[in-house]
């Protein structure tokens, strides 16, 4: 990809894309994947989350589970999905689901691209934190291949809710962030007018995440942007996704789970390289302290 | 039961108490644990919480060498390089601390946030630190107990902080696994990527009277949303009506209340293995 004009493009201008207000959503490629997508409702407990798609479909003749936050593309579609931005429900559906794809063997794809989880007096009322936690620890448990894309925006732990996978990609214009810009630029500079500044210090680009180790690989969107050919984007994810899951599907469950588990423990593996960030394997009894024998 | 495994180390105090108004004598408050006669739990650093959570001379700390890094080359509006540094010269060791101790003669792993260090901030050392400690509690089957204090992951490390919380997590699941008790004490304040990662995982979640305790702050709730917020939103108490947590306990009752989980948890089954 070097030397082509996109990357010319400023940190901003990605942000701009990857929130552009024509880019293809999540159905958008589901539907295109899988064009007998049954969708599913609810978390067995109280509500179904509109900001979270959910269901099965048929994809290169397996039937595969498919997640995906979903934005709205106008203001009343907006509204009813929330802007993407799930509620607790919405992880307790998704586990739901991973966990009945989990029964049934069957292989599950998210799409991720929400600004955040919603930020909301309900929200906390019932327990965001604890179900973006348990869904984050529950993927580490659901024993069939999972790969997760952003396909937009990839914000903070709601997205990471719906991200824990075995493999993970980005298309080229999206982002992944621990917070949004204008998070981040509130939260260091006490004004989130400072979002630009603080977008290009966070390094949110797919560039910058495959560097750090961060997702696999990037998908190369059609020139100028998802958004000026949905049918173009979606055959370049889709033939993505399978390349990846191919691989994964094969290989045994107490192996998969394992390397799940490590993808995630050696993922800060460059720091982990620095000479002064400690031992890597622990000395045996070293401590001779009670709790260790 | 004392409340204390040792005596607590002085901690910066206001010249009144911000619940109701008396004058702080600083000795006092030192031996009722930073508990004012009013109620009000005053913020103790990981220093106080490792004096009073672990026998006195038990605490055996771990991988305290680990060292952040500045990978983003953090610049604006302070260097990320010069953050740690001025922390470390202030004798911080990041925002989590992990190590082998006993509390009432149990062994346990403890593993302690302190605000101090960037608002105790989850970072690559705090979830390396967290996570090593969980999977030798898990090999060992030794109860894990976790001191919570921050808010919420490190900006300065960007993607690689918010992917403690995977990390982290999956550690925490093979805890579970390994049935072996984990105890978490949430306290003021408790927000962001870490009760969204392991701080509300616990066999029992314990809050500290008044703590404020969410997902999201308040500030950025009534900015996105205009809600108006109760009193009390957030607060341990709230956490606790809510079903988050499963008790608001004293801090001069929680050595005790701890040892007695310790017991419960531990203690061997009869006619089934
Ligand atoms: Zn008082």
């Amino acid at each position: 990809m070097p030397g082509r004009p996109r990357d010319t493009l400023s940190v901003w201008q990605v942000v701009e894309l990857a929130r552009h207000p024509d880019r293809p959503y999540a159905l958008d490629y589901i539907r295109r994947m899988a064009p007998d997508f049954v969708e599913l409702h609810g978390d067995r407990v109280s509500h179904d989350d509109p900001a979270l798609v959910a269901g099965l479909g048929t994809w290169r003749d397996m039937t595969v589970v498919f997640f995906g936050q979903q934005k709205g593309r106008n203001l009343a579609e907006r509204v009813s999905r929330n802007w993407a931005m799930m509620h607790p429900e919405g992880y307790r559906k998704a586990m739901r689901l991973a966990r009945q794809a989990a029964k049934f063997g069957f292989p599950i794809v998210s799409l991720v691209d929400t600004p955040g989880a919603f930020p909301g007096a309900g929200a906390e009322e019932r327990g965001i934190a604890l179900a973006i936690g348990q869904a984050i620890m529950g993927w580490f448990e659901i024993p069939v291949p999972v790969v997760a894309a952003v396909i937009g925006e990839g914000g903070s732990g709601g997205a990471l809710g719906m991200a824990v996978a075995d493999r993970v990609l980005m298309l080229e214009n999206s982002i992944y962030s621990v917070a949004s810009p204008e998070a981040a630029a509130s939260i260091v500079w006490r004004d989130n007018a400072r979002k630009v500044e603080a977008a290009a210090q966070l390094q949110i680009t797919s560039r910058d995440l495959l560097a750090m180790g961060v997702v696999e690989e990037v998908v190369p969107e059609p020139e100028g942007g998802a958004h000026l050919d949905h049918e173009a984007a979606a055959r370049a994810l889709e033939a993505v996704l399978w390349r990846h899951l191919e691989q994964l599907l094969p290989i045994p469950t107490a192996e998969l789970l394992q390397h799940r588990y490590e993808r995630f423990r050696y993922i800060d593996s460059l720091l982990q390289a620095a000479p002064d960030f400690g031992p890597k394997v622990e000395p045996r009894g070293a401590a001779g302290n009670p709790a260790e024998r | 039961m004392a409340a204390s495994g040792g005596r607590l180390p002085p901690i910066a105090l206001t010249t009144n108490c911000p619940s109701c108004g008396v004058g702080l004598v600083p000795e006092t408050l030192r031996d009722q644990c930073y508990v004012c006669d009013c109620g009000h739990h005053f913020r103790m650093h990981g220093d106080a919480w490792i004096a009073l959570l672990a026998d006195a001379g038990s605490w055996h700390e771990r991988w305290a060498d680990i060292r952040p890094h500045d990978l983003l080359e953090w610049k604006v509006p302070k260097a990320y390089q010069e953050t740690i540094d001025q922390a470390r010269a202030e004798g911080l060791n990041e925002a989590v601390r992990v190590g082998t101790a006993t509390l009432a003669g149990h062994p346990i792993w403890l593993a302690v946030f302190d605000f101090r260090f960037v608002g105790g901030s989850l970072s690559i050392v705090a979830g390396e630190r967290l996570t090593r400690s969980l999977e030798q509690a898990a090999a060992a089957r030794t109860p894990y107990v976790l001191l919570a204090a921050s808010g919420g992951a490190r900006m300065q490390e960007g993607i690689l902080a918010l992917m403690q919380m995977a990390k982290i997590n999956a550690a925490v699941g093979r805890l579970h696994q390994a049935a072996t008790p984990y105890f978490s004490i949430l306290t003021d304040p408790t927000y962001g990527g870490v009760p969204a990662s392991l701080a509300l995982l616990a066999d029992v979640n314990i809050a500290e009277p008044g703590a404020a305790i969410g997902f999201t702050g308040p500030r950025v709730i009534r900015q996105s949303t205009y809600a108006d917020l109760p009193s009390g939103f957030q607060s341990a108490e709230f956490q606790l009506r809510c079903g988050q947590v499963d008790m608001v306990v004293a801090r001069t009752e929680l050595r005790a209340r701890l040892a007695h989980l310790i017991e419960l948890y531990l203690r061997p089954l009869r006619g089934r293995r």
